[in-house]
């Protein structure tokens, strides 16, 4: 499997916060090589890794697979669509922006931005009911095409950077399912057992509050559960210790809402395998899946691998590739429980 | 026309950086008229018409676009940059750009969201907390690829809608100009008429500076795009100008007032040809004419301007019937101002 190949196909398929069919699409025929159950149940991907048997614990593998966007509340008389953001929108990167409007068929757009002799000198940020888009359309053709609550993703496209690095949108967190993809094909190459039942998720949602993570665990019922997502990357300016540094490993998630067990675990692993790992500390809840995870019905073992990603909810999300792959590596290792050899 | 524009736009040159755009002018004019480059880089050409007037004509545009210049490159590998032109931060931030003469693929990064405080998160982002990454490991690394004084381009598409009506590019400032002058190199001339292609109009009308003075011309029509504000939210006079109603004829802009009697003619010509045409409803703006008017012992000057939406930005809008129509005005004028 060619991880920069997988990233691309998932991030050129779109799925904002409850429109994720594309997205999932892509995702389930992808996951099908693996898992042969793969369905959509209710909005979540969910595939089961070969037989379960009765004495192993039930694991689960979860990345998001909605993306941030924006959502049509009307269009205005003079013909330019209105909107409300869906997810962490940072609106200051707005203005003069390429977006796609998915409505009966895909249109392209611009944002509009106040020229500055209007703008008079303040710095205010655009409220988000002060955004409108232009399509280059009066309403009565927009009408045929667009309706109330169609999504609208921002247009930018994979590319590749210097080196091993990568911008797409959507990379948070199809760069995620891109791991949990390439660790099932480490395991189909290996000989060595999965230690665990495993269940694969792509959830819906996960802007939204981890909705879709929450009832796909409640369908699912781990005993441990790990959400692979991607965390802040550090750039020059930032706090280190916030940050993981690109190109140096999945970052193993310790917070009092975490279990301490399997973040060891993971650490432990990734030193019996001299795969290479961040800590990421974090002191209450994660804002990731794992946060629903923890407590699904009965609780379960919660823990968080995250991959360092520079700007985070904007059209140009970066990361290295080469944290997918080792994040892929720790995972597989972990499955194969090698931290017990 | 249409193609000229497609292909100007997608050409990167910014201020002091036209070489691109000056190359494609050139292998288009080549055999249709004589002319020269001199010291700045301005394109100087002479199109020979039916007649030689009895006072000189000179059509202007400017072949430069607004983008950025790389001021430092960081331990991290990223890049510290200014802007060239008057751009507002807002439309950089969160896009994507080319990175020097390899145009490296790049994007324009500042702290996430998540990261900002309440009152950071309404604040317009500043040129000094962006910076670009290339994807660079760290600052040796990017020193292969980038050094200081490189060029930043916006990574643009040229779109349209499905019925053609509407195109979306950068730089249509002011390549829309240049496209209509290579159109009209290419056809029929009246009169001999100058063409000139001018550098560094972005960063304070520096090259036509030099070309107005090299040609002298008596008479000039200054072919740019201008800041349409005809979005949801503005009306009345901040609307400044309307996309579709025809190209924009100004009396007065922050740089020049205008020659009244052309600034006449060119609406009385625009009615016995049946061409729409408007003029701007606040003064705002400037262009060339600021300084191609007090060239020598002055220049008769207008400006023929399409309406343009998000001037200055990777996404200018403008209407495809302005551009046409644009091109019909200027073709009558230039026979009528002798008249």
């Amino acid at each position: 499997m060619d991880i920069k190949n997988t990233i691309k196909l998932l991030t050129d398929a779109k799925g904002v916060s409850g429109a994720e069919n594309a997205a999932c699409g892509v995702a389930l025929d992808m996951l099908r090589k693996y898992c042969a159950d793969a369905a959509i149940i209710n909005g979540n991907v969910i595939g089961n890794l070969s037989e379960f048997k009765k004495d192993r614990k039930h694991l689960l593998l979860d990345a998001h697979i909605d993306q941030v966007g924006m959502i049509v509340t009307c269009i205005t008389d003079d013909g330019f669509i209105k909107v409300g953001n869906v997810g962490g929108i940072d609106r200051r990167l707005l203005p003069a922006q390429q977006v796609t409007i998915h409505g009966k068929q895909d249109i392209k757009g611009v944002i509009c931005s106040v020229p500055p002799h209007l703008s008079s000198g303040t710095q205010e940020v655009l409220k988000m009911t002060e955004v409108s888009i232009d399509a280059g359309m009066k309403k009565s053709e927009l009408e045929k095409i667009v309706s109330h609550g169609d999504v609208i993703s921002f247009d930018t496209s994979y590319s590749q950077l210097l080196g091993t690095r990568i911008t797409a949108p959507s990379l948070d967190d199809r760069c995620g399912v891109a791991s949990i993809l390439y660790a099932l094909e480490l395991l189909s190459d290996s000989d060595n057992e999965s230690k665990y039942n495993v269940t694969v998720l792509f959830s819906s949602q996960e802007e939204l509050g981890e909705r879709g993570a929450r009832i796909a665990a409640f369908e699912i019922n781990p005993d441990i559960a790990i959400a692979v997502d991607v965390s802040f990357g550090y750039a020059d300016g930032e706090t280190e210790y916030e940050c993981g540094k690109l190109g140096k490993g999945a970052m193993i998630g310790i917070s009092p809402s975490l279990s301490r067990e399997i973040s060891d675990e993971l650490v432990e692993t990734s030193k019996a395998c001299n795969i290479p790992y961040q800590l990421e500390i974090m002191n209450g809840l994660t804002s990731t899946n794992a946060d629903r995870f923890a407590v699904n019905r009965c609780g379960s073992k919660a823990c968080t691998v995250s991959i360092p990603l520079r700007y985070m909810h904007t059209p140009v999300e970066v990361i290295d590739v080469e944290d997918v792959r080792m994040t892929a590596e720790l995972l597989a290792a972990y499955i194969r429980g090698e931290v017990r050899k | 026309m249409n193609s000229y524009l497609k292909e100007l736009c997608l050409l990167d040159g910014i201020s002091g950086d036209e070489d691109n755009v000056r190359n494609y002018i050139i292998n288009v004019i080549k055999d249709k008229c004589s002319y020269s480059v001199d010291n700045l880089g301005n394109i100087i050409a002479l199109k020979k018409g039916r007649k030689t007037p009895p006072k000189k004509i000179m059509i202007a545009a400017h072949m430069d676009e607004v983008g950025m210049i790389v001021t430092s490159v960081r331990n991290d590998g990223t890049l510290t940059f200014d802007t060239v032109g008057g751009i507002d931060p807002s439309v950089i931030i969160g896009k994507r750009v080319r990175v020097g003469k390899n145009l490296l693929c790049g994007v324009v990064g500042s702290k996430p969201i998540h990261k900002l405080s309440s009152e950071e998160r309404e604040k317009a982002a500043k040129v000094s907390a962006m910076y670009i990454d290339i994807g660079a490991a760290d600052k040796a690394d990017a020193e292969k690829y980038v050094m200081q004084g490189d060029c930043v381009y916006f990574d643009s598409q040229f779109i349209t809608t499905d019925n053609d009506k509407i195109i979306k590019s950068k730089a249509i400032d002011d390549r829309a100009g240049c496209a209509i002058m290579l159109e009209l190199i290419g056809s029929e001339l009246e009169y001999d008429t100058w063409f000139v292609f001018n550098v560094q109009e972005e960063i304070g009308l520096r090259g036509s500076m030099v070309s107005a003075f090299s040609v002298q011309p008596h008479f000039a029509i200054v072919l740019e795009a201008t800041t349409a504000a005809d979005i949801n939210g503005v009306s009345g006079e901040k609307r400044v100008c309307e996309l579709g109603k025809g190209p924009v004829v100004s009396y007065m802009d922050r740089a020049t007032m205008y020659d009244k009697e052309l600034f006449r003619l060119a609406f009385d010509c625009a009615a016995q040809n049946n061409i729409p045409c408007q003029t701007k409803s606040m003064v705002a703006g400037g262009n060339d004419s600021g300084s191609i008017h007090l060239s020598g012992r002055g220049v008769r000057t207008m400006a023929v301007s399409l309406p343009c939406r998000y001037l200055h930005s990777p996404s200018c809008v403008i209407a495809q019937s302005d551009f046409c129509n644009a091109y019909k005005l200027v073709e009558i004028l230039m026979k009528k101002v002798f008249d």
